[in-house]
Parts: structure tokens; sequence; C-alpha cells
């Protein structure tokens, strides 16, 4: 049996008053492809952002590749964020700088690469996601979905040992969301750890692992997509699922 | 006459004497040894207002400007008496007594009247010259106004803090007393016509008189005792070696009669060049002096005040312990403690104060201030840009592996930069004109300058003119700059 590169224990975040993550415990096996859906406001995001620590939870641990995260000093989860590429909803490139430098700006600065080779592997990357003859670009002038191929060619750039997608083509144009997703599938398909949060219902029946319903604070349901859409176990669930066009 | 401290700086004073209240005390219980320290070190350092022909003031000897005057000559002769070499730093007459106090210079000399008010803080000389007091006029009035007791519903000026001041005060009735803290801004309003007489000495209206065809000079029949009319040499208190010292010299003088047969015809020469040419292009060199200056102060207090600016913004962002809290606790209550005081008050704070402790030239004092004050200012602005930087940002690089530090360093300044160019550019241009505040402290940039140049060349208005032109070139140089650099950061 493998070891999960990603466990959860007892995760609970609180925002004030407000218990968005009331108690979750699951993990993450290398190489799966986990999508974590469910209704808005259900916690889904602030999950994943426990998860490299964007969020510091309020009790609970979060174990990455053996190591408690929560107990880490600053300087180690550093560190260990490196492995855990991130790509947001909104994009986040640095609009002061070009594609190409966008790309190298982490591996030089945080890894010491050097300028040459860090230029030929943002190269290698853009190509990946189709985007080479943009290097030079500025963001602005990049549709949504050209701006988030790039935030993911730049996470990957880390060589990161796992990848987090919060809601990564909820900000598109309809039309720009299929490229997004192309990349995405491409990247599980060469073995990538992956935790996606999204609404596309399409990407998770095709290319998720395992499905985890995310409601109320809690994960309500675990189960393989098919078994999850074919056959939802819980109320909460079957409720969601009804109410979205399939 | 001039001096007596002005009621603005008795603060300065005020607290510069209580600190020297206590070393002295215990210095002087020990041997005096003033005398041997300035012997040691081989100059005699004499601070001077030359503004106040012909006692002292700037003149061009063979195309460079210097300090020149009986005053002047009066100091050479003291420390070539002592074996020394005289070294003279000017300052605005007003900061003289506390240059003294604070040791930046050894002793003043600068028409000052040994009054018992004075004495109280300094050591005075014999007196080596004994003037009287006449008022100047227009001469077109000449025949309207006799002595002082003329010049009822009418306004008399004269320069701030002196003796003359509040002599004309108190010996006049139904007259306006104006004070200015400039002889050559006084003339200006004289024949400006919002005043109608200048109080000043003697020996100082018949040069004013005698370089300007349009001003006459009238007794002021003014009642005064010894010591209100006559000039000494002021040296700080208890240096008694030093007194005795220059007192050997200052008898000489006396019985040589040296002032009236050598130094004052040998001022009134430089009288005559200085106002051959009064054209302001002839004073091109001290207006470039300004200008480098001007610079000098304006581009090192922007760096200085940058980097403070960008540390007192981090300090007063930093979140967590004990530490942090203090430190943003100190950094806020800096900003708000410089924003609150005035710049000027800064810059003698610095100089003065400052100087009890390290003896700091006026130039890096003036620097020092400014930048202090600047970063106050800059801080707030960062702290803005910084806030108007998207948290996304922060989040991506953070997600990334980038340290709290790097994050700041090359992904949110960056961008906080851009965001408030604008405002550093104001701040930019702000300072080329707040660092004429550093005027007061004898630093010889334009206003400073300009000011040497009204009192040399007796004109009023064209030194103020070309500054104000020669500020707006700066200004207007900058802006352009800048704004270049703003079109080279535009990306979205």
């Amino acid at each position: 049996m493998t070891k999960p590169i990603i466990e959860v224990k007892n995760l609970a975040k609180n925002f004030g008053k407000n218990e968005v993550l009331k108690d979750i415990t699951e993990q993450v096996d290398p190489g799966q492809v986990i999508v974590v859906i469910g209704p808005s406001g259900g916690g889904k995001s602030t999950f994943l952002r426990c998860l490299n620590l964007l969020e510091t939870p309020t009790s609970g641990e979060v174990d990455f590749d053996g190591e408690n995260l929560t107990t880490l000093d600053t300087k180690r989860v550093n560190e260990l964020r490196e492995e855990m590429g991130m790509v947001f909803q909104g994009f986040n490139l640095f609009p002061n700088m070009t594609v190409l430098e966008n790309i190298k700006l982490a591996p030089m600065k945080v890894k010491g690469i050097d300028d040459a080779a860090a230029t030929k592997r943002a190269h290698e990357l853009l190509k990946q996601v189709n985007l080479d003859d943009h290097a030079d670009a500025f963001p602005s002038s990049l549709s949504g979905g050209q701006a988030q191929r790039v935030a993911i060619a730049r996470a990957l750039a880390m060589d990161p040992k796992v990848m987090l997608f919060d809601e990564p083509t909820s900000a598109l144009d309809p039309e720009m969301v299929g490229e997004v997703l192309n990349v995405m599938q491409e990247l599980a398909n060469q073995g990538m750890t992956m935790v996606v949060v999204t609404h596309e219902m399409g990407f998770a029946k095709s290319v998720a692992d395992r499905v985890w319903f995310m409601a109320d604070g809690y994960i309500q349901e675990n189960n393989t997509p098919e078994a999850f859409f074919g056959n939802p176990q819980t109320e909460r669930a079957q409720d969601f699922l009804s109410k979205i066009l399939m | 006459m001039k001096k007596r401290l002005v009621l603005f700086f008795a603060l300065v004073l005020a607290l510069v004497t209580g600190f020297t209240a206590m070393t002295t005390t215990t210095a002087n219980a020990a041997t005096d040894t003033s005398l041997s320290k300035v012997q040691k070190k081989g100059t005699l350092v004499m601070g001077t207002s030359p503004d106040y022909p012909p006692y002292e003031f700037q003149a061009t000897v063979h195309g460079k400007t210097k300090i020149v005057g009986m005053d002047v000559a009066v100091g050479e002769k003291i420390a070539k008496d002592m074996g020394v070499k005289l070294v003279v730093k000017s300052m605005s007459f007003d900061s003289l007594l506390v240059a003294l106090q604070t040791g930046k210079v050894d002793m003043v000399i600068s028409g000052m009247n040994p009054t018992p008010a004075r004495r109280k803080n300094v050591d005075f000389t014999h007196t080596y010259y004994q003037g009287g007091y006449s008022i100047v006029i227009n001469k077109s009035d000449k025949g309207i106004y006799k002595n002082k007791d003329s010049f009822v519903n009418k306004t008399i000026g004269a320069q701030t803090g002196s003796t003359m001041y509040n002599e004309s005060k108190k010996q006049t009735s139904g007259t306006t007393v104006k004070g200015m803290t400039s002889v050559s801004d006084l003339i200006l309003a004289l024949q400006s016509h919002k005043i109608q007489g200048v109080a000043m000495e003697k020996p100082s209206a018949q040069a004013y008189v005698a370089n300007n065809k349009e001003l006459a000079a009238i007794p002021s029949d003014f009642n005064l005792s010894a010591s209100d009319t006559s000039a000494s040499v002021a040296f700080k208190k208890g240096s008694t070696a030093l007194v005795a010292a220059a007192n050997k010299s200052v008898d000489q003088i006396k019985k040589q009669n040296l002032v009236n047969k050598t130094y004052l015809p040998a001022a009134g020469k430089y009288l005559k060049t200085n106002t051959v040419n009064t054209s302001m292009f002839h004073y091109w060199k001290a207006f470039l002096t300004g200008i480098e200056y001007t610079l000098i102060i304006t581009v090192c207090s922007v760096f200085f005040g940058f980097i403070i600016g960008v540390i007192l913004a981090l300090a007063r962002m930093s979140q967590g312990g004990a530490i942090k809290t203090g430190l943003r606790w100190l950094a806020t209550a800096y900003v708000e403690f410089i924003r609150g005081t005035p710049m000027m008050v800064q810059v003698m704070f610095v100089y003065f104060g400052l100087g009890l402790i390290v003896n700091l030239p006026a130039l890096t004092s003036g620097i020092i201030a400014i930048s202090l004050n600047s970063g106050a200012y800059v801080a707030e602005y960062i702290r803005g840009g910084i806030n108007s930087v998207d948290d996304g940002q922060t989040e991506a690089a953070r997600s990334l592996g980038m340290s709290s530090g790097k994050t700041m360093r090359f992904v949110v300044l960056p961008q906080a930069l851009k965001n408030i160019w604008p405002s550093l550019g104001n701040e930019f241009i702000t300072l080329i004109k707040d660092s004429s505040i550093v005027s007061i402290i004898g630093v010889s940039e334009l206003i400073f300058q300009s000011n040497i140049v009204r009192s040399d060349t007796y004109r009023g208005v064209a030194p103020i003119a070309v500054i104000m032109v020669l500020y707006f070139i700066l200004t207007f140089t900058a802006s352009r700059i800048l704004n270049y650099f703003e079109r080279r950061m535009q990306h979205d």
C-alpha cells in the first residue's frame, strides 16, 4: 500500500464565529485526482487553502508527505509549499511581469536556478500549455483562458508533487473553459496528483479518481465518480445533483 | 544692532542650555582646556551671519565668493595671535549662539552686542568696536523724517531679535515696528514703501546708503547704553583661557584703532568691488552652488527617505508577537510625531540637539533631518501602495514557496511602487522646494545663496526672480523625468 501524500485529520476552520470547516478527515494518494464538488459556501475553497496553509486551520492537522504542516516553522512550510502548486480562480498573474518572467520568478528567487535554465524550462512549460508564442506578452493582453494556462505553467515551474486547483474555470468565458480543462486533463494523464475544486461535472466524471462531495463544513460523501453520479448515497448529495444540469 | 535670540528659538536654546549646563559645570571645575583644545586642532572656527555689511558680508574675490568684512578681520587677528588658522562658518544670526553652545563654532563675531541677557549664556571679550544706530529712509522722504520720533503712525523695520528691534519698540510711541530676519529684506520693504524706515547700525547704514542712491540715512537718537551699541566676540561659557587670549588681540585692535584705520576701509573696498557689477549673471556661480546643494540635499533625502519609508511602512504593517506589536507602535508614533511637528524645528533639532552628542556638519544634519521627515510621509504612501496590491498576488507568491520577505520584495513592492509613483513624484518635487528650510542652518542651497546675493548686490527682487525660475526649472525637469518612468511602467 502506498503512503498517502496528503492526510487531513479532524480539520476545522472558523472565521470568527462562523464555522466553515467542521471536522474533515480524508487522504490523497500519490497520482490520485480528487475533485471536490458541492454547493457554494460549503467550505470547498477554504478546505483547499488549508492544504497549503494559505489559511491556518483552527484545529486538526494537515500532513504533507508525512510532515504535519500545522506544527512546522515558517521556513519549512515555505519549502513544502514549493511542492504544492496552486491555481486560483482569479489567475493572480503578476501584472508587472511578462508571461516568461511570471514563470521564471519563483524558480530563480526561491530555488536559485540560473536565468538560462529557468528560461529554458519556462519555454518548455509554455509549449506544454500551448502558449509559447505569448512568452513576452504581459498578462493584461491575455484572454482568461490563456492567463489561466500561464498560471498553471507558473505553478508547474516549481516541479510540485501536488497541484491544487481552486475553481480554475469559474472566472472564464464558456468558450475558454475547454482549453484550460484540456491542459488539466493532460496533466492528470501524466500522473500528477491533483485536488480540484470545480463546478465542472463533466471534468469530474471523466478525470476524477475520487469525488468528494462537500457541504456544510463536512465531506458528506467520498466515492468514485461513477458511484457518486450514478447512485449518490446521502440525501444532501442527491438534492445537490438534482439541482444542477447534467 | 542685531541679536538676542528670538522667542522662536527659545525652546531649542533652553533645551541646549539645559544639556550644556550639566556638562559645563563639571568642565569648569577642572582646568579650562578651551585654548589648548583650539591650539591642538589648529583651527579657530568663527560663526557669523554674513548679511550685515560692512561687519560681515559675502564678496566675489577672483571669481570666488568669500565672507569678508571688519568682523572677519577681527577674527583673523585673533586666530593669528593664537597661532591657528581661522575658519569662517556662515549661518543665520538667530542660530549663532546655539551653534556656539553646541560646539559647532568656537566663537561668534557678528556685530554682536554684549547685552546682560546674552552674558548669561556666553562669555564676551572686551568690546572691539563702539557703534551707534541710524535709520535708513528713502531719499525722496528726506526732510519728512528727522529721527526716531518722526515715525508716528508710520512703520519702522528692524532685524528680528536684534537690539534695534527691541529698542525701536521701547523708545517710540505710535510707531509700528516691523521685524524681518534679514536686513536686505528690510531694505526691499523700504524701497517698496511697505515701511518708512529701517533701524540699523551706523556702519551698515553708511554702507547701504553708499551703495544705493535711492537711500538716505538719518540719526536715530535712540537712548542707548554702551553695551547696546558695542560689539564683542562671544565664546562658550566657561572658556576663560580662550577669552583671555582673545582679549589680548581685542585690546591691541582698540589701542591701535585698527577697526577704523584698517578694517573698515578694507571692507569698504570689497563693498565697492561688490557693487560694480550687480547683474544677476555676474553671480551665476553663487546660484550654481545653490542648485548644486539643493540637488544634493534633495537626491540624498529622497534616497534615504525612501529607505526609511519602506522600513517604517513594513514596521507599521507587521502583525504578531510582542516585538512586532512594539515595532508597529513605535513606527506609528514616529510617523504621527514627525507629521505633527514643523520640518524647520526638526532641522534645528537635528543640527543643534543631535549636535550635543555627535558633531554633524550642517549639510549632513540637513540631509538627516529631511530624510527622517520625508521617510514618515513616504511610509504612509508605501503603506497605501502595499494595501492597494491585491491579496491574490501575495497568495500566488506564497503558494509558489516564496517567503513573506521575498513576496514583499519581488511581487508586492514593485507593484505598490508603480501604484504610488505619482505620489512619490509629488514628494520628490515637494522636497526640492522644502530643502530650502536648511538655509536656516547655513547650508548654501538656493534660498541661502539668493539671500547672500541680495545682501551683496542690494537688489531685493532680482535674486528672488532668478531662484523662482531656477526652482521651476528643477521641479519641471524632475516631473518630466518622473513621467517618463511612469509611462515605462505602464503595462496594464
